[in-house]
């Protein structure tokens, strides 16, 4: 019998996955770039929120003092810093390894080297300006828990699931019903077409990536309610991230998120057996997914397209 | 006044044939070129050509790498004994990433196989062999044999999925197996009070002199032989069979099918240069826990593997020299100046970053790069400075074996100047009025050039009867080409024979002046 308190942690976990999947799937189908430096994104956009929230916190308390108020305006702040950071963070990225490079020969390989050599010098840049001492962000969903079906939910957790369900949402139908989305869904789904309807891939690119690092602030700002701020935050959300994109079939949205509530429950389930396996079992897990199918859970779409 | 024109003029150099040095033998010289010992190669490829202008004979160096290899590869054996003990080690670990470099670069360049599991191979390998040294007491000499078979299974294993997965996807794969391994070795109980590692190996340098002089000066020679024998694979599979018929299958899909076409087995080819690299990693693998006499997790870290791929981005993917070169960059970074701290890393990211933004093939590949890049630009301001028209440049004259097509296309572009300069109004007229008959001397030169033009630029009419028993007249154009019938230039018709010729004429004058 499994524990039903695991259900919140599992959902928690998929919240942030699919988070990360997702921003990594639509860069990867859109512009063709698999974005190494998702992670460096995360950890930026984490200690710019840290930093905002030193400078704002003693002016919030003073002003509204311990009221709801002041809470949510907190969180505001927290959230909104990340995602500034983040979209500016993706902005560098789209300059450094878009720009230069897109229309030349091996653009996929160069920029996914050049994103990797931004993700690595960053995270040492923080290292040295930081230190490698974690940091934690005030939370916003405050401590405590309270049950559902008799499930106990942290507070945290049920902040997370739901925040990233309305972020996710928004972002969704943004993508289907806006104008620019419209260009982005087009670009992803066949890129030839897309330039012949008049459709830039240069000026499209702008949005994608700042959109994407913001999602990566988001998710910064929300898991560091669970874990601390610190230079190689990101990495494991990265790694995690880009499997679970490359699970669900590279530029597959419906794919990402199936794969990340599975990969959510999975280690969920064995982090509470034995937390040291839980690297471990993933990789096995999607292993024996890709050894099924080799394009992924989503991949069957590429192959009747091709 | 004629030698004060020749000072105002500028010549500029023109063709490659300058940047070529060439060897002028003596004439009755026996040409003699040394071989390999039972093989029918050579050591240098050198050419005897003619030279056009005079026919002389010449002999030409056509692939100069080799030299580049040997000055390379001695400056690292001579200067190295004579550094500081701290140096040489940085040049035999320089000598051992190169060796794992080149075997890589043979796995995702020559076989196209983006693997990642490189540190994977070498690491089991590596530990098998120590294991197999400390708990078993095996000999060293034995390890090298253990690594390599170690690498030869387990490159087995991993390369059964590499043809049956996307590029991305056997990457990920690659990387989960290499933290599977990690996670593997730390978790086994008989190596939990050393963290995982194995230490105490026996190894090619005795135990008093480990990490003495004496032993960094052994292990540098090591390592180079390494070195020299990871090239030697490099050459036996690259430039032999195997890599020939890879070079058929390299770049594209359309590639693959066409190297299916003609019967190259390609994807068996892949796996077998993946399994022969994967053995000699494993071989690899035993002599780098020799060298260190002991072999940690951090073998598999995901750090130490980006460490390595940096290293062949820098200098250039897929090629043997780009391998060495950037181990030889990152190294002395990484190792040499190791006081300068965390900022090392930042410094091998930022070149990363420039080399990779603006080099196409890393710096190995930036002599070609710029070539190219040379070559238009020159073609540019050739552009802006003459006008062409027809006429072929003095770049192109160089690649055109007829010289007399140069010639005449000169005069061909000369005479068109000319008769564009005598085309007039009065001169149109004058056809107009009298087409057949008694012309004037300029227009009898501009109509005897044009009668003779080739065909496909020529003109023809084409008379048609009507039922009113009246001729009509419609001007058609030949194609030029066998076969294909002329086509129909516009739809006017001309009662008149005269006007008719008068439209022709009309045509080929605007063809003319619009040349």
């Amino acid at each position: 019998m499994i524990d039903l308190s695991l259900l919140p942690y599992a959902l928690n976990l998929a919240a942030i996955y699919a988070l990360m999947a997702i921003s990594i799937s639509m860069i990867w189908s859109s512009i063709g770039m698999l974005n190494l430096a998702h992670g460096a994104t995360f950890a930026v956009s984490g200690y710019a929120a840290w930093n905002l929230s030193i400078i704002f916190k003693p002016i919030i308390l003073s002003i509204f003092g311990k009221t709801l108020i002041a809470k949510l305006l907190m969180g505001f702040v927290l959230i909104s810093s990340a995602m500034v950071a983040g979209a500016m963070f993706g902005l560098i990225i789209y300059l450094l390894a878009f720009l230069p490079i897109h229309d030349k020969p091996n653009y996929p390989v160069r920029s996914l080297i050049i994103t990797l050599a931004i993700n690595i010098a960053t995270i040492q840049i923080l290292l040295f300006m930081f230190g490698a001492r974690n940091k934690g962000l005030p939370k916003i969903f405050g401590f405590g828990k309270f049950e559902i079906f008799e499930i106990p939910i942290r507070y945290d957790q049920a902040g997370t699931i739901i925040s990233t369900i309305i972020i996710l949402g928004l972002m969704l139908s943004w993508l289907k019903f806006s104008r620019m989305g419209i260009e982005i869904r087009a670009m992803m789904q066949n890129p030839e077409g897309a330039a012949y309807s008049g459709i830039s891939r240069r000026t499209t690119a702008i949005p994608v990536l700042m959109i994407t690092g913001a999602l990566a602030g988001v998710s910064a700002a929300l898991l560091s309610q669970t874990i601390f701020v610190s230079p190689t935050s990101g990495s494991i959300p990265l790694i995690k991230g880009l499997t679970i994109a490359l699970l669900g079939g590279l530029g597959n949205v419906p794919g990402a998120m199936i794969g990340a509530v599975l990969i959510g429950f999975l280690e969920a389930i064995v982090g509470s057996i034995q937390q040291r396996y839980v690297m471990f079992s993933t990789f096995i897990f999607i292993i024996i997914v890709l050894i099924i199918r080799p394009r992924g859970i989503g991949g069957l779409l590429d192959d009747t397209r091709e | 006044m004629t030698i004060q024109e020749n000072k105002k003029s500028t010549f500029y150099k023109v063709g490659r044939r300058h940047f070529e040095y060439r060897i002028i033998p003596k004439v009755n010289n026996v040409w003699n070129r040394t071989r390999f010992p039972f093989t029918k190669r050579h050591f240098l490829k050198w050419r005897g050509v003619y030279n056009i202008n005079g026919l002389k004979r010449e002999r030409l160096l056509k692939d100069k790498m080799p030299l580049w290899w040997l000055i390379g590869l001695s400056l690292v054996l001579f200067v190295t004994p004579n550094l500081s003990p701290q140096l040489i080690g940085v040049s035999s670990i320089f000598c051992i990433y190169s060796s794992i470099n080149i075997l890589w670069t043979l796995i995702v360049g020559t076989a196209g196989i983006f693997s990642f599991a490189t540190l994977a191979v070498l690491g089991v390998s590596g530990y098998i062999a120590a294991a197999a040294n400390v708990y078993m007491d095996i000999p060293w000499p034995y390890m090298f044999l253990i690594g390599a078979f170690t690498g030869f299974i387990f490159g087995t294993i991993l390369a059964a999925p590499s043809t049956r997965l996307d590029g991305l996807y056997y990457a990920l794969l690659t990387i989960g197996i290499a933290e599977i391994c990690r996670v593997f070795v730390l978790q086994l109980r008989v190596l939990a009070p050393q963290n995982g590692s194995i230490t105490k190996v026996d190894s090619f340098i005795p135990d008093k002199y480990f990490l003495q002089p004496e032993g960094m000066i052994i292990g540098f020679y090591a390592s180079f032989l390494l070195l020299l024998f990871c090239l030697l694979i490099w050459r036996l599979i690259n430039s032999e069979r195997l890599g020939l018929l890879l070079r058929t299958a390299k770049n594209s899909r359309e590639d693959e099918a066409f190297a299916e076409a003609i019967g190259i087995d390609f994807r068996r080819a892949r796996l077998w240069v993946f399994i022969i690299s994967s053995s000699a990693l494993g071989f690899v693998g035993a002599f780098y826990a020799m060298y260190f006499k002991s072999i940690s997790p951090t073998i598999f870290s995901i750090d130490q593997l980006m460490i390595l791929f940096a290293m062949m981005v820098i200098g250039g993917i897929g090629r043997a020299e780009g391998a060495v070169v950037g181990a030889a960059i990152v190294t002395f970074i990484d190792k040499g100046l190791i006081e300068l701290g965390p900022i090392r890393i930042i410094i091998i990211a930022i070149i990363m970053l420039v080399v990779t933004i603006f080099a196409r093939e890393g710096i190995t590949g930036a002599r070609k790069q710029f070539r190219i890049f040379r070559l238009r630009k020159s073609g540019e301001r050739r552009a802006l400075r003459t006008e062409k028209n027809g006429e072929v440049m003095p770049e192109e004259a160089t690649e055109i074996f007829d010289k007399q097509e140069i010639y005449y296309r000169r005069f061909n572009k000369r005479l068109r100047d000319n008769l564009k300069k005598i085309i007039t109004p009065e001169l149109i007229e004058e056809h107009k009025k009298n087409p057949t008959g008694n012309h004037s001397d300029s227009l009898a030169r501009v109509l005897n050039f044009f009668r003779r033009a080739d065909t496909a630029d020529k003109y023809a009419l084409k008379k048609i009867k009507k039922t009113n028993s009246k001729n009509v007249y419609q001007v058609i154009a030949f194609s030029g080409i066998k076969t294909h019938p002329p086509r129909i230039v516009d739809d006017k018709e001309y009662s008149e024979l005269s006007e008719a010729l008068h439209a022709v004429f009309i045509l080929r004058v605007n063809d003319l002046l619009e040349s």
